[in-house]
Protein backbone atom coordinates (compact mmCIF):
# COMPACT_ATOMS: atom_id res chain seq x y z
CA UNK A 1 0.00 0.00 0.00
CA UNK A 2 1.40 3.46 -0.85
CA UNK A 3 1.72 6.00 1.45
CA UNK A 4 -0.22 9.01 1.15
CA UNK A 5 2.34 11.88 -0.08
CA UNK A 6 1.72 14.71 2.07
CA UNK A 7 2.84 18.32 1.00
CA UNK A 8 2.85 21.30 3.74
CA UNK A 9 2.55 24.84 1.69
CA UNK A 10 3.28 27.79 3.89
CA UNK A 11 1.67 31.27 2.11
CA UNK A 12 4.36 33.60 3.18
CA UNK A 13 3.16 36.94 1.19
CA UNK A 14 6.39 39.02 0.27
CA UNK A 15 8.86 38.43 1.73
CA UNK A 16 12.70 39.66 1.85
CA UNK A 17 15.00 37.37 -0.67
CA UNK A 18 18.08 36.83 2.39
CA UNK A 19 14.64 36.39 4.98
CA UNK A 20 13.75 33.63 2.63
CA UNK A 21 16.99 31.56 2.08
CA UNK A 22 17.19 31.45 5.43
CA UNK A 23 13.84 29.86 5.89
CA UNK A 24 14.89 27.34 3.10
CA UNK A 25 18.30 26.60 4.58
CA UNK A 26 16.95 25.83 7.83
CA UNK A 27 13.74 24.16 6.37
CA UNK A 28 16.28 21.95 3.70
CA UNK A 29 18.23 20.71 6.78
CA UNK A 30 14.92 19.65 9.07
CA UNK A 31 13.74 18.16 5.47
CA UNK A 32 17.41 15.91 5.35
CA UNK A 33 16.74 15.07 8.95
CA UNK A 34 13.60 13.50 8.38
CA UNK A 35 11.84 16.49 11.13
CA UNK A 36 9.48 17.67 8.83
CA UNK A 37 7.71 16.35 5.56
CA UNK A 38 7.87 17.89 2.01
CA UNK A 39 7.63 21.88 1.96
CA UNK A 40 6.63 24.49 -0.17
CA UNK A 41 7.27 28.38 0.16
CA UNK A 42 4.82 30.33 -1.75
CA UNK A 43 5.65 34.14 -1.78
CA UNK A 44 6.52 37.22 -3.52
CA UNK A 45 10.04 39.79 -3.11
CA UNK A 46 10.43 43.23 -3.43
CA UNK A 47 12.28 44.08 -6.12
CA UNK A 48 15.28 42.06 -6.05
CA UNK A 49 18.15 40.75 -8.60
CA UNK A 50 19.90 37.50 -8.26
CA UNK A 51 23.14 35.59 -9.42
CA UNK A 52 23.40 31.90 -9.41
CA UNK A 53 26.64 29.69 -8.47
CA UNK A 54 28.63 31.00 -11.75
CA UNK A 55 28.12 34.59 -10.75
CA UNK A 56 27.59 35.30 -14.16
CA UNK A 57 27.60 39.03 -12.73
CA UNK A 58 28.74 40.36 -16.79
CA UNK A 59 24.77 39.81 -17.16
CA UNK A 60 23.96 42.69 -15.13
CA UNK A 61 24.09 45.84 -16.87
CA UNK A 62 23.81 48.39 -14.44
CA UNK A 63 26.15 49.27 -10.99
CA UNK A 64 25.40 47.75 -7.56
CA UNK A 65 24.56 51.74 -6.58
CA UNK A 66 22.08 52.56 -9.57
CA UNK A 67 20.14 49.00 -8.07
CA UNK A 68 20.45 50.58 -4.97
CA UNK A 69 18.98 53.79 -5.96
CA UNK A 70 16.47 52.24 -7.85
CA UNK A 71 15.24 50.40 -4.61
CA UNK A 72 16.21 47.07 -5.70
CA UNK A 73 18.51 44.60 -3.72
CA UNK A 74 21.27 42.01 -5.25
CA UNK A 75 22.42 38.71 -3.77
CA UNK A 76 24.27 35.94 -4.74
CA UNK A 77 22.83 32.26 -4.14
CA UNK A 78 23.95 28.49 -4.37
CA UNK A 79 21.00 27.86 -6.87
CA UNK A 80 21.84 27.11 -11.01
CA UNK A 81 20.77 29.42 -13.32
CA UNK A 82 21.98 32.81 -14.54
CA UNK A 83 20.94 35.96 -12.85
CA UNK A 84 17.51 37.06 -12.70
CA UNK A 85 14.87 39.35 -11.01
CA UNK A 86 12.29 39.09 -8.77
CA UNK A 87 9.80 41.73 -7.51
CA UNK A 88 6.02 42.13 -6.63
CA UNK A 89 3.64 40.29 -8.98
CA UNK A 90 5.34 37.46 -9.87
CA UNK A 91 4.59 34.25 -8.54
CA UNK A 92 7.09 32.27 -6.59
CA UNK A 93 7.58 29.10 -5.57
CA UNK A 94 10.54 27.41 -3.25
CA UNK A 95 9.88 23.78 -2.88
CA UNK A 96 11.94 22.10 -0.41
CA UNK A 97 11.35 18.31 -0.73
CA UNK A 98 13.13 15.28 -0.73
CA UNK A 99 14.18 14.47 -4.70
CA UNK A 100 15.38 11.17 -3.28
CA UNK A 101 12.81 9.58 -1.69
CA UNK A 102 11.00 9.93 -5.15
CA UNK A 103 14.17 8.78 -7.08
CA UNK A 104 14.00 11.63 -8.89
CA UNK A 105 16.92 13.36 -10.84
CA UNK A 106 18.02 17.54 -12.06
CA UNK A 107 16.25 16.61 -15.37
CA UNK A 108 12.89 15.38 -14.78
CA UNK A 109 12.52 17.66 -11.73
CA UNK A 110 13.26 20.15 -13.62
CA UNK A 111 10.96 19.40 -16.37
CA UNK A 112 8.03 19.18 -13.62
CA UNK A 113 8.64 22.94 -12.66
CA UNK A 114 8.37 23.85 -16.26
CA UNK A 115 5.21 21.94 -16.23
CA UNK A 116 3.72 22.72 -13.24
CA UNK A 117 3.97 27.17 -14.94
CA UNK A 118 2.94 25.55 -18.10
CA UNK A 119 -0.19 23.84 -17.23
CA UNK A 120 -1.46 26.87 -15.24
CA UNK A 121 -0.73 29.35 -18.11
CA UNK A 122 -3.22 27.06 -20.44
CA UNK A 123 -5.64 27.37 -17.88
CA UNK A 124 -6.27 31.19 -19.33
CA UNK A 125 -5.77 30.16 -23.11
CA UNK A 126 -1.82 30.74 -23.08
CA UNK A 127 0.06 28.44 -24.98
CA UNK A 128 3.32 28.07 -22.92
CA UNK A 129 6.18 25.65 -23.95
CA UNK A 130 9.29 24.23 -22.21
CA UNK A 131 13.39 25.78 -23.28
CA UNK A 132 15.15 24.35 -25.85
CA UNK A 133 18.47 22.95 -24.91
CA UNK A 134 20.43 25.55 -22.99
CA UNK A 135 16.96 27.82 -22.48
CA UNK A 136 15.64 26.23 -19.47
CA UNK A 137 12.69 28.16 -18.65
CA UNK A 138 9.40 28.52 -19.81
CA UNK A 139 8.46 30.53 -23.10
CA UNK A 140 5.43 31.50 -25.04
CA UNK A 141 6.86 32.27 -28.60
CA UNK A 142 10.29 33.69 -28.15
CA UNK A 143 8.95 35.39 -24.56
CA UNK A 144 10.24 33.95 -21.40
CA UNK A 145 7.10 33.58 -19.22
CA UNK A 146 8.82 32.04 -16.10
CA UNK A 147 12.46 30.94 -14.86
CA UNK A 148 13.75 27.91 -13.11
CA UNK A 149 16.91 27.81 -10.69
CA UNK A 150 17.08 25.35 -8.42
CA UNK A 151 19.92 23.97 -5.87
CA UNK A 152 19.96 20.11 -4.87
CA UNK A 153 22.09 19.13 -1.87
CA UNK A 154 21.75 15.08 0.04
CA UNK A 155 18.72 14.77 -2.50
CA UNK A 156 16.54 18.02 -1.06
CA UNK A 157 15.84 20.88 -3.01
CA UNK A 158 15.51 24.03 -2.54
CA UNK A 159 15.32 27.32 -4.47
CA UNK A 160 12.92 26.73 -7.42
CA UNK A 161 10.41 28.83 -9.92
CA UNK A 162 9.63 32.24 -10.78
CA UNK A 163 6.26 33.15 -12.42
CA UNK A 164 5.55 36.32 -14.06
CA UNK A 165 1.96 37.03 -13.47
CA UNK A 166 2.10 40.42 -13.85
CA UNK A 167 5.45 42.56 -12.38
CA UNK A 168 7.31 45.31 -13.54
CA UNK A 169 8.94 44.12 -16.63
CA UNK A 170 11.14 47.18 -17.35
CA UNK A 171 13.36 46.16 -14.06
CA UNK A 172 14.31 43.41 -16.39
CA UNK A 173 15.91 45.76 -18.99
CA UNK A 174 18.75 46.18 -16.65
CA UNK A 175 19.79 42.98 -17.10
CA UNK A 176 20.18 39.72 -19.47
CA UNK A 177 17.71 37.78 -17.91
CA UNK A 178 19.11 34.51 -17.63
CA UNK A 179 22.07 35.16 -19.89
CA UNK A 180 20.21 35.12 -23.21
CA UNK A 181 20.58 38.42 -24.92
CA UNK A 182 17.88 39.36 -27.61
CA UNK A 183 14.92 37.42 -25.98
CA UNK A 184 11.81 39.46 -24.41
CA UNK A 185 10.30 39.09 -21.01
CA UNK A 186 6.48 38.44 -20.91
CA UNK A 187 3.62 37.78 -17.86
CA UNK A 188 0.45 36.11 -17.58
CA UNK A 189 -1.23 39.89 -17.78
CA UNK A 190 0.29 40.58 -21.13
CA UNK A 191 -0.19 36.77 -22.78
CA UNK A 192 -4.01 35.86 -21.44
CA UNK A 193 -6.56 37.32 -23.57
CA UNK A 194 -9.17 36.14 -20.56
CA UNK A 195 -10.04 38.12 -17.70
CA UNK A 196 -7.73 37.09 -14.97
CA UNK A 197 -8.70 36.25 -11.22
CA UNK A 198 -6.49 37.76 -8.12
CA UNK A 199 -3.11 37.37 -7.71
CA UNK A 200 -3.76 35.14 -4.69
CA UNK A 201 -5.88 32.72 -6.95
CA UNK A 202 -3.22 32.37 -9.92
CA UNK A 203 -0.70 31.66 -6.62
CA UNK A 204 -3.32 28.32 -5.29
CA UNK A 205 -3.66 27.35 -9.03
CA UNK A 206 0.19 27.49 -9.38
CA UNK A 207 0.55 25.46 -6.33
CA UNK A 208 -2.04 23.13 -7.16
CA UNK A 209 -0.47 22.56 -10.52
CA UNK A 210 3.04 21.71 -8.59
CA UNK A 211 1.14 19.24 -6.22
CA UNK A 212 -0.96 17.40 -9.28
CA UNK A 213 2.74 17.10 -10.80
CA UNK A 214 4.25 15.43 -8.22
CA UNK A 215 1.83 13.07 -7.10
CA UNK A 216 1.11 14.96 -3.76
CA UNK A 217 -2.37 13.33 -1.93
CA UNK A 218 -2.64 15.79 0.47
CA UNK A 219 -1.91 19.58 1.18
CA UNK A 220 -1.59 20.94 4.30
CA UNK A 221 -2.03 24.93 3.87
CA UNK A 222 -0.07 27.34 6.34
CA UNK A 223 -0.70 30.89 6.07
CA UNK A 224 1.80 33.47 7.19
CA UNK A 225 4.14 30.68 9.16
CA UNK A 226 6.76 32.25 10.54
CA UNK A 227 10.70 30.53 10.80
CA UNK A 228 10.61 28.74 14.37
CA UNK B 1 22.35 -12.51 -34.19
CA UNK B 2 25.93 -11.91 -34.77
CA UNK B 3 26.22 -8.10 -33.67
CA UNK B 4 24.70 -9.03 -29.94
CA UNK B 5 27.39 -11.93 -29.64
CA UNK B 6 29.70 -9.36 -30.45
CA UNK B 7 28.15 -6.86 -28.80
CA UNK B 8 28.17 -8.84 -25.47
CA UNK B 9 31.82 -10.20 -25.93
CA UNK B 10 32.74 -6.69 -26.21
CA UNK B 11 31.23 -5.88 -23.25
CA UNK B 12 32.85 -8.37 -21.12
CA UNK B 13 36.07 -7.29 -22.29
CA UNK B 14 35.43 -3.87 -21.23
CA UNK B 15 34.43 -4.84 -17.75
CA UNK B 16 30.74 -3.23 -18.68
CA UNK B 17 27.47 -4.90 -17.25
CA UNK B 18 24.73 -4.65 -19.60
CA UNK B 19 20.94 -4.46 -18.92
CA UNK B 20 17.88 -4.77 -20.90
CA UNK B 21 17.72 -1.51 -20.84
CA UNK B 22 20.45 0.23 -22.86
CA UNK B 23 21.24 3.14 -21.01
CA UNK B 24 23.34 3.53 -17.20
CA UNK B 25 26.23 1.47 -17.55
CA UNK B 26 27.70 0.51 -14.83
CA UNK B 27 31.58 -0.97 -14.40
CA UNK B 28 32.54 -3.66 -12.60
CA UNK B 29 35.77 -2.95 -10.23
CA UNK B 30 34.52 0.08 -8.81
CA UNK B 31 32.35 0.96 -5.87
CA UNK B 32 29.33 2.77 -5.48
CA UNK B 33 27.72 5.24 -2.89
CA UNK B 34 24.22 5.45 -3.07
CA UNK B 35 24.19 9.11 -3.79
CA UNK B 36 25.63 7.92 -7.39
CA UNK B 37 29.48 8.89 -7.48
CA UNK B 38 31.88 5.86 -8.12
CA UNK B 39 35.30 5.69 -6.81
CA UNK B 40 38.32 3.53 -8.51
CA UNK B 41 40.91 2.04 -5.53
CA UNK B 42 44.35 1.60 -5.98
CA UNK B 43 46.14 1.04 -3.19
CA UNK B 44 45.88 3.92 -0.54
CA UNK B 45 44.45 6.52 -3.27
CA UNK B 46 41.14 6.45 -5.35
CA UNK B 47 40.00 8.25 -8.17
CA UNK B 48 36.04 9.75 -7.53
CA UNK B 49 33.30 10.66 -10.39
CA UNK B 50 30.06 10.58 -10.69
CA UNK B 51 28.32 7.49 -12.48
CA UNK B 52 26.51 7.28 -15.67
CA UNK B 53 22.70 6.91 -13.76
CA UNK B 54 23.43 10.28 -12.51
CA UNK B 55 24.88 12.10 -15.64
CA UNK B 56 21.77 10.76 -17.42
CA UNK B 57 19.92 11.99 -14.48
CA UNK B 58 21.53 15.32 -14.58
CA UNK B 59 21.09 16.31 -17.61
CA UNK B 60 23.52 18.60 -19.40
CA UNK B 61 26.57 19.54 -17.28
CA UNK B 62 27.60 23.27 -18.06
CA UNK B 63 29.59 23.13 -14.87
CA UNK B 64 31.88 21.77 -12.25
CA UNK B 65 32.74 23.08 -9.29
CA UNK B 66 35.78 21.67 -8.45
CA UNK B 67 37.28 21.42 -4.45
CA UNK B 68 41.17 23.13 -3.94
CA UNK B 69 43.80 20.28 -3.72
CA UNK B 70 44.71 19.53 -0.53
CA UNK B 71 41.54 19.93 1.09
CA UNK B 72 39.56 17.29 3.22
CA UNK B 73 36.86 15.13 2.07
CA UNK B 74 34.53 12.89 4.02
CA UNK B 75 33.12 10.06 3.57
CA UNK B 76 29.08 11.13 2.21
CA UNK B 77 29.83 14.69 2.51
CA UNK B 78 29.62 17.18 -0.26
CA UNK B 79 32.84 18.74 -2.16
CA UNK B 80 31.82 20.70 -4.90
CA UNK B 81 28.46 20.74 -7.00
CA UNK B 82 27.82 20.41 -10.79
CA UNK B 83 25.14 22.35 -12.65
CA UNK B 84 22.79 21.07 -15.36
CA UNK B 85 19.37 22.43 -16.55
CA UNK B 86 19.70 25.40 -14.10
CA UNK B 87 19.88 23.17 -10.97
CA UNK B 88 23.21 22.97 -8.88
CA UNK B 89 23.82 19.42 -7.63
CA UNK B 90 25.94 18.93 -4.35
CA UNK B 91 28.82 15.89 -5.06
CA UNK B 92 29.37 13.91 -2.32
CA UNK B 93 32.64 11.96 -1.79
CA UNK B 94 32.49 7.72 -1.35
CA UNK B 95 35.84 8.24 0.55
CA UNK B 96 37.46 10.15 3.35
CA UNK B 97 40.74 11.72 2.77
CA UNK B 98 42.56 14.24 0.93
CA UNK B 99 42.33 15.57 -2.52
CA UNK B 100 45.90 15.24 -4.07
CA UNK B 101 44.31 16.44 -8.10
CA UNK B 102 41.25 17.41 -9.57
CA UNK B 103 40.10 16.85 -13.18
CA UNK B 104 41.04 20.56 -14.34
CA UNK B 105 39.58 19.56 -17.89
CA UNK B 106 36.29 20.07 -16.77
CA UNK B 107 36.71 23.51 -16.49
CA UNK B 108 36.55 24.10 -20.10
CA UNK B 109 34.67 20.72 -20.88
CA UNK B 110 32.50 19.58 -18.49
CA UNK B 111 30.31 17.60 -20.57
CA UNK B 112 32.95 15.30 -20.15
CA UNK B 113 30.84 14.33 -17.15
CA UNK B 114 28.45 13.42 -19.46
CA UNK B 115 29.91 11.62 -22.31
CA UNK B 116 32.91 9.89 -20.10
CA UNK B 117 31.51 9.75 -16.53
CA UNK B 118 34.08 6.72 -15.61
CA UNK B 119 36.76 7.91 -17.88
CA UNK B 120 37.91 11.54 -18.95
CA UNK B 121 35.10 12.75 -16.54
CA UNK B 122 36.72 11.62 -13.98
CA UNK B 123 36.34 14.46 -10.54
CA UNK B 124 38.76 14.15 -8.13
CA UNK B 125 41.63 11.67 -6.87
CA UNK B 126 41.95 11.09 -3.09
CA UNK B 127 44.97 10.20 -0.99
CA UNK B 128 42.70 7.78 1.23
CA UNK B 129 42.49 8.12 5.06
CA UNK B 130 40.93 5.63 5.67
CA UNK B 131 40.45 1.97 3.51
CA UNK B 132 38.27 0.22 5.43
CA UNK B 133 35.41 2.81 4.54
CA UNK B 134 35.41 1.31 1.03
CA UNK B 135 34.23 -1.80 2.78
CA UNK B 136 30.39 0.20 3.03
CA UNK B 137 30.20 0.99 -0.43
CA UNK B 138 28.21 -0.94 -2.95
CA UNK B 139 29.81 -3.53 -5.75
CA UNK B 140 28.70 -2.98 -9.12
CA UNK B 141 25.48 -5.63 -9.15
CA UNK B 142 24.26 -4.00 -5.92
CA UNK B 143 24.66 -0.96 -7.45
CA UNK B 144 22.62 -1.60 -10.65
CA UNK B 145 19.99 -3.31 -8.53
CA UNK B 146 19.64 -0.41 -6.61
CA UNK B 147 19.30 2.10 -9.54
CA UNK B 148 16.39 0.11 -10.55
CA UNK B 149 14.96 0.01 -7.58
CA UNK B 150 15.22 3.87 -7.53
CA UNK B 151 14.01 4.24 -10.97
CA UNK B 152 10.60 2.43 -9.85
CA UNK B 153 9.87 5.08 -7.12
CA UNK B 154 8.44 7.29 -10.02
Amino acid sequence: MRIPRKLEVWRMGTMNYLNALKLQEKLASDRKACKISDTLLSLQHPPTYTLGKRRTDHNLLVSEDELKTMGAELHYTQRGGDITYHGPSQAILYPIISLRDIGLGARNYVEKLELTMINLASTYGVQARPGRKCETGVWVGERKIGAIGVRISSGISSHGLAFNINPDLNYFKHIVPCGLADKEVTSLTREANAELPTEEVIEEQLIASFAQLLNYDNIEWKDNASAS
Amino acid sequence: MALRMWASKSATFLKISSFSRPFATVVKDLKYADSHEWAKVEGSSATVGITDHAQDHLGDVVYVELPEVGTDVTQGNSFGAVESVKATSDINSPVSGKVVEVNEELNDSPALVNSSPYEKGWIIKVQLSNNDEVKSLMDSDSYSKFCDEEDAKH
